[in-house]
């Protein structure tokens, strides 16, 4: 018997293979990612009441091909071509399983899938959606809820997706060449977005966006098996480890976001850095160097130091020196600007972060303000680091970062010691 | 990113919406809420009463006292809402701009505040 975590994980897993055999044999991307939601969520009624079937693929394409076929055939109908379409409507013997459908398929389909959810003529957003049903197997309303919307909402979202998918003539096949590196760097930027969500959710509020970082690390595991060689896939997925691993001691019970500094460390996650780290140390020393291996390896002296005054800072800041040179991006200036404040003073890092006033991603920004305040606290001149938090806390449209600034400027107001 | 559009009215804009220019303008809307729904930005919005019904509810001492009519008298009132969440500030502008009550009286573009959020 199967715990109901473990069927969720079969079901999941299942989806993206499911979904490429029926394309494979019927074409139409859009009906047949229809057909398989819908033989997920008949699955997910079924199989506790019934028990799991023996093959649960087979089962799965079997329904799936079925309500494909009363799909097409109600489409048909509609069209009043009587007929023309009767001559088209597929019999049902043509949606049976074919005898091969309990053998493993030649090709995992998962890359391919992937590549066409986060097809570039796509918002993130509805990449995001489509990557989730149909890669993760998620149902409409799960990511709905994950992302606090109506459900209405985003099974529009995701039709939406499928017709400009179909509009921009995108197909079922692995695109050549540069254009597959291409298309993979924005694969690899979704599943990274989608990780990104499931981290920040307040812990307890919300679970279905927390589960969202497990959906990523699953989704980036799959795709790292599939190709190994990959360093960025391989940093990804180590970031994703290592970042995650600090997600128990991250916020308070009451939600209250805790900074890195003040983290209980024995909260943290060994075995999520373990293999984080090893992961990254074995990308560095043999694929070629990337943001995301970059992003993975600070995270892991992060993770390695006992205590927040043990932080190999040096090593920190010439790893971010080397992020701005592969991927200068204002938020990567950001955090360099931390690290050259822990190692030379924190008037060299005010120093660095002056350089992004001017520009306009930047302006006003609240990271911008908290960081300066952060670096102001440091250099001793309270008045302004308490002016900087509030500036921050009025920008920010997350509420635990609104306390958490308010309360560092309430701290200060206070004339408590400053935080390291 | 979610945003509120705040519709903003005044004596008279609600009376050019049910007068002769009317059916324009509600078709306009109607427009605008199908291609919001169809896009999947439509998260929520509503109109509301007119502000003669409204009751302004305070607690003074501990006590409550409640009065008739908005606790402010101004040229403009809120009239409904929207919620959109969509990609960019840009994006939520473009959709206020083009509500026609924007002819007559002014929309407030505020973005929603999240539970969510990172540690710094």
């Amino acid at each position: 018997v199967s715990a109901p975590d473990d069927r969720v994980d079969v079901l999941r897993a299942l989806a993206p293979r499911v979904l490429g055999i029926l394309v494979r044999r019927y074409g139409r991307f859009d009906a047949c990612e229809d057909a398989v939601q819908e033989a997920l969520l008949a699955a997910s009624v079924q199989w506790p009441a019934e028990g799991m079937p023996e093959s649960p693929r087979g089962w799965l394409v079997t329904v799936a091909s079925r309500r494909l076929a009363d799909q097409l055939r109600s489409e048909h109908a509609r069209r009043r071509r009587e007929d023309t379409a009767a001559a088209q409507v597929p019999a049902d013997e043509a949606f049976a399983p074919a005898p091969d459908d309990d053998q493993p398929p030649e090709h995992d389909d998962t890359l391919t899938l992937l590549l066409l959810c986060c097809h570039p003529a796509l918002s993130p957003a509805s990449q995001l959606a489509l990557t989730l049903r149909a890669v993760g197997g998620l149902t409409t309303a799960q990511i709905a809820s994950a992302f606090l919307v109506p459900e209405a909402t985003m099974a529009q979202r995701i039709s939406r997706a499928k017709q400009s998918i179909r509009a921009a003539g995108g197909g079922f096949e692995m695109p050549p060449e540069p254009e597959r590196t291409e298309r993979l760097r924005v694969v690899l930027h979704v599943l990274y977005l989608i990780f990104n969500e499931g981290y920040i959710a307040s812990s307890g509020s919300v679970l279905q966006r927390g589960e969202l970082t497990r959906e990523a690390i699953r989704l980036t595991r799959a795709v790292h098996t599939l190709l190994p060689d990959d360093g960025e896939v391989a940093g990804l997925l180590a970031l994703m480890l290592l970042t995650d691993a600090r997600r128990p001691a991250r916020t308070r019970a009451d939600g209250t976001l805790i900074a890195l500094a003040d983290q209980d460390r024995s909260r943290w996650d060994r075995a999520y850095i373990e293999e984080g780290t090893a992961l990254i140390t074995d990308a560095l020393a043999r694929a070629t160097l990337g943001p995301y291996q970059l992003q993975a390896a600070i995270a892991a002296v992060h993770d390695e130091a006992a205590s927040a005054q043990e932080t190999d800072w040096p090593q920190i800041l010439a790893l971010y020196e080397l992020l701005a040179r592969v991927a200068p991006n204002p938020m990567v200036t950001l955090n360099h600007a931390v690290a050259v404040a822990m190692v030379h003073g924190p008037r060299a890092g005010l120093e660095l972060l002056a350089t992004l006033d001017a520009d306009e991603r930047m302006a006003g920004h609240h990271r911008l303000e908290a960081v300066r305040a952060h670096l102001l606290e440091m250099a001793g001149d309270h008045a302004a680091a308490g002016a900087g938090y509030r500036a921050a806390a009025r920008r920010t449209t997350s509420l635990p970062e609104q306390r958490y600034l308010e309360g560092r400027a309430a701290r200060l107001d206070g004339g408590a010691p400053a935080a390291t | 990113v979610k945003y509120m559009l705040l519709i903003y009215e005044n004596a008279n804009t609600r009376q050019t919406f049910l007068g002769e220019e009317g059916e324009t303008l509600m078709a306009e809307v109607d427009a605008i809420m199908k291609e919001l729904t169809e896009s999947g930005e439509l998260v929520g919005g509503e109109a509301l009463a007119d502000p003669s019904n409204t009751r302004t509810i305070r607690v003074v001492d501990r006590a409550p006292a409640i009065t008739d009519g908005p606790f402010a008298e101004a040229k403009e009132h809120l009239g409904g809402y929207l919620i959109v969440d969509c990609e960019s500030p840009e994006r939520a502008a473009e959709i206020a701009l083009r509500w026609p009550s924007a002819r007559f009286s002014p929309l407030e573009v505020r973005p929603l505040m999240d539970t969510a959020g990172a540690e710094m």
